[in-house]
């Protein structure tokens, strides 16, 4: 399925290929999920991108969807890093869909970083891929790096511990390498690396190499210690070659294989593969231009109704080309929605 | 006790109180801080829960208590008193971090009893008590209840595992407790003066009754006031509707209405966060299979279903659930607080009888269900922070 999967991601597009392929998807969903269709009972097609129906993304805490049809094979489960102590979304991966979302993933990953293969440290610990029938967020973020990547390595030690960095594997590592790629989720590349006291040999031996850093998972953790995207840029890059990047991708669990770089101009951008709208949260109304909750929608996912999922993160669909050049629908991401505290009587 | 001794009296007898501070005194001086409170609602009180802290400083509110517990003021003449009352001692209360308004109105209830008072406060929140406080400290005239709550009420905020909370149950004559069941267990652990007293205000759901033939747009308008409080967080919400010997096309036609009348009732939109939490709460609701569907604005979630079907989830969905009678009283959740009522006629003995197979701690009409007062889950705490020392 797909051939807008075929093109260059941020090439022209199509937009009644995409509108008519996530039509067909909905409608694959409604016919093989029951929940689902007990969600949308009387949609039945959509001649515009804001008709389409989306699952909302906390009902993936609540319940396992799968759209269970001959030609899906289920596999594993994708859980989320529920960083802030809450429920974790779950999310049944297929065996197509994941061909997909890996294709799409080194597609937009190899656009940002180039399609050079270089070694791949990987701020999580291994001890996270043995989860059988499971696969958190992080890994599969990590894992959609590895075509690009001539050679893995974890460096944490402890996976729940930014700071038990393995020093001696690093140290082997960068002596052989002039280029490398390093992936962490955003807070964990901070703790573990840009705020972090590096050894003086370690940060010795990392001068000059080209190393570009893709991060992932948000800002929230960063937010309470007041480190903005600047800040973890100059201190990673600090010392490195000139031609070190940092990239900032933003994407859910809920929508497996689909990235939104950061670009230059500070834009996120849709794949071709893929779309953004943005919702008054009191209405659901469309918006243009105004803040609202984005809706995501790809024709990757195949095997559950994660196709379009309406999120809690607020942002504004910029219309025009961008000067950074790619196309595809462009957007800023403007953060999760206030939460206020529960008040009640401590039970909750 | 520089005051003489204050005497009531009801059907027991002549009873004498004593206090260092005179009552009607006391009751007056929160009676008249509403003045400063009607100009202006502090951070972070919402206006329903400011509007709810006024309307329970009223005189006549205030004195409930009181001729609750003691009976009616009595003149100084008369005969020999058959008991008298004295704060039993120091009292200290644990308010978790999201405890509601039931903080800072036990802080005034508490007040009338002539104890001194330790509050502990979450140590993670915003708290709705230290904010109370701080305004009637600073807007109480020099008296006698701003010198108390100067004096003698200590509220800090700290953690669990802070070495305080052992001293303030090693100094309690009383320990309340507002938490979860292990906060609870938790503070009943810690080591405490023989008779110390624990009242616990543990984990506790309400459930709404209505008979279909009793719920008008009054009545409806009352469960969305009393539902849009706290929602599913509140433990005096309704956390379900049930509408007694109704049908399932009566649970669609209240809900209907319900959805009719929101807008009417709620004239202000939810926070964003949870108009999209109820788009969620729909979608589960509608996905597990309740009848969901959405107050404009996306201000609430309403559910009409069964007992049988899958909890639905948000803090404010609603569910209601048409059931006999008997499905209404087995399906009761264990941790049950508040039963709220719209009944043709609740004077009827027969639901005294039927109380008495439940766990309820009130049956009260749905409007009253937030009402607090000197008897709540079960304890009549308000007179029990008095020592009774008989006299004949």
């Amino acid at each position: 399925m797909s051939d807008l999967l075929h093109a260059q991601p941020f090439a022209p597009r199509d937009d009644a290929a995409f509108l008519r392929e996530i039509n067909v998807l909905s409608l694959r969903h409604l016919a093989g999920c029951e929940p689902y269709r007990r969600m949308w009972p009387d949609w039945s097609g959509a001649d515009s991108l804001d008709g389409i129906p989306f699952v909302h993304v906390g009902v993936f805490k609540h319940l396992l969807l799968r759209t269970t049809l001959p030609e899906v094979r289920h596999q594993r489960i994708l859980t989320s890093s529920a960083t802030s102590g809450a429920v974790p979304s779950r999310i049944a991966l297929d065996q197509q869909s994941s061909a997909l979302q890996s294709q799409s993933s080194l597609a937009i990953l190899r656009e940002m970083v180039g399609p050079q293969l270089r070694p791949l440290l990987v701020l999580d610990a291994a001890e996270s891929l043995r989860r059988p029938g499971e696969v958190s967020a992080r890994i599969a973020a990590a894992m959609s790096l590895r075509p690009l990547a001539s050679q893995i390595h974890f460096l944490l030690a402890d996976a729940g511990d930014p700071r038990s960095v393995e020093w001696d594997r690093l140290r082997e590592v960068i002596r052989g390498h002039d280029d490398l790629l390093v992936y962490g989720f955003t807070w964990i590349l901070w703790a573990a690396w840009g705020g972090a006291d590096l050894p003086a040999d370690v940060r010795s031996l990392l001068r000059g190499k080209r190393i570009h850093f893709v991060h992932s998972g948000g800002w929230k953790k960063l937010e309470e210690v007041r480190v903005d995207p600047e800040r973890l840029r100059a201190a990673l890059l600090e010392g490195l070659a000139p031609q070190s990047r940092v990239i900032d991708f933003y994407g859910l669990v809920e929508q497996i294989g689909i990235l939104y770089p950061l670009c230059e101009c500070g834009f996120r951008h849709a794949a071709g593969w893929a779309d953004v709208l943005v919702r008054d949260p009191w209405t659901l109304r469309p918006l243009i231009g105004e803040v609202g909750a984005l809706q995501l929608m790809n024709v990757l996912a195949l095997g559950a109704p994660y196709h379009s999922v309406l999120t809690e993160d607020l942002g504004r669909r910029v219309e025009g080309d961008c000067p950074c050049g790619r196309g595809g629908r462009r957007f800023e991401l403007l953060g999760r929605m206030a939460q206020a505290e529960t008040r009640g009587c401590a039970n909750v | 006790m520089s005051e003489r001794p204050q005497l009531f009296e009801d059907a027991s007898g002549r009873h004498a109180v004593l206090l260092p501070f005179r009552l009607d005194q006391r009751i007056g001086e929160w009676e008249g801080l509403r003045t400063a409170m009607i100009r202006r609602c502090p951070e972070p009180f919402s206006r329903e829960e400011w509007a709810y802290l006024v309307a329970f400083l009223d005189a006549a509110n205030l004195r409930a208590p009181v001729n609750g517990a003691f009976g009616l003021p009595a003149s100084q003449q008369g005969g020999a008193c058959t008991a008298a009352y004295r704060p039993r001692g120091p009292v200290a209360v644990w308010l978790p971090s999201n405890v509601s308004l039931l903080g800072p109105l036990m802080l005034v209830l508490l007040s009338l009893s002539g104890n001194s008072l330790r509050l502990k406060a979450g140590s993670q929140a915003t708290d709705l008590t230290a904010v109370f406080l701080e305004f009637a400290r600073q807007h109480l005239p020099a008296g006698p209840l701003g010198e108390y709550l100067g004096r003698q009420v200590r509220l800090e905020q700290f953690g669990r595992d802070d070495p305080r909370n052992a001293s303030m149950a090693a100094e309690a004559a009383a320990r309340i407790v507002f938490g979860s069941d292990e906060a609870v267990q938790a503070v009943e652990a810690l080591p405490h003066p023989v008779g110390s007293m624990l009242v616990a205000f543990s984990d506790h759901r309400s459930v709404a009754w209505i008979e279909s033939a009793a719920a008008g747009d009054e009545a409806l308008a009352s469960l969305i006031r009393v539902f849009t409080i706290y929602g599913q967080a509140g433990c005096t919400s309704p956390s379900q509707v049930v509408l007694l010997e109704g049908r399932p096309e009566d649970a669609l036609r209240i809900r209907d209405r319900l959805l009719d009348l929101w807008p009417r009732v709620v004239r202000h939109d939810p926070p964003a966060y949870l108009a999209s939490e109820n788009v969620m709460g729909r979608q589960h609701a509608a996905a597990v299979g309740w009848q969901a569907v959405l107050a404009p604005r996306n201000a609430a979630v309403l559910a009409a279903g069964a007992f049988d079907l899958p909890p639905p989830v948000g803090r404010l969905t609603l569910p209601i659930i048409p059931a006999p009678l008997a499905a209404a009283v087995a399906n009761l959740p264990a941790n049950l607080q508040t039963i709220g009522h719209v009944l043709e006629h609740p004077e009827d003995p027969a639901w005294l009888r039927l109380l008495a197979g439940t766990r309820a701690k009130r049956f009260v009409p749905l409007a009253a269900m937030h009402h607090f007062g000197p008897v709540w889950d079960g304890w009549e705490f308000w007179k029990q922070l008095f020592e009774v020392v008989p006299l004949c």
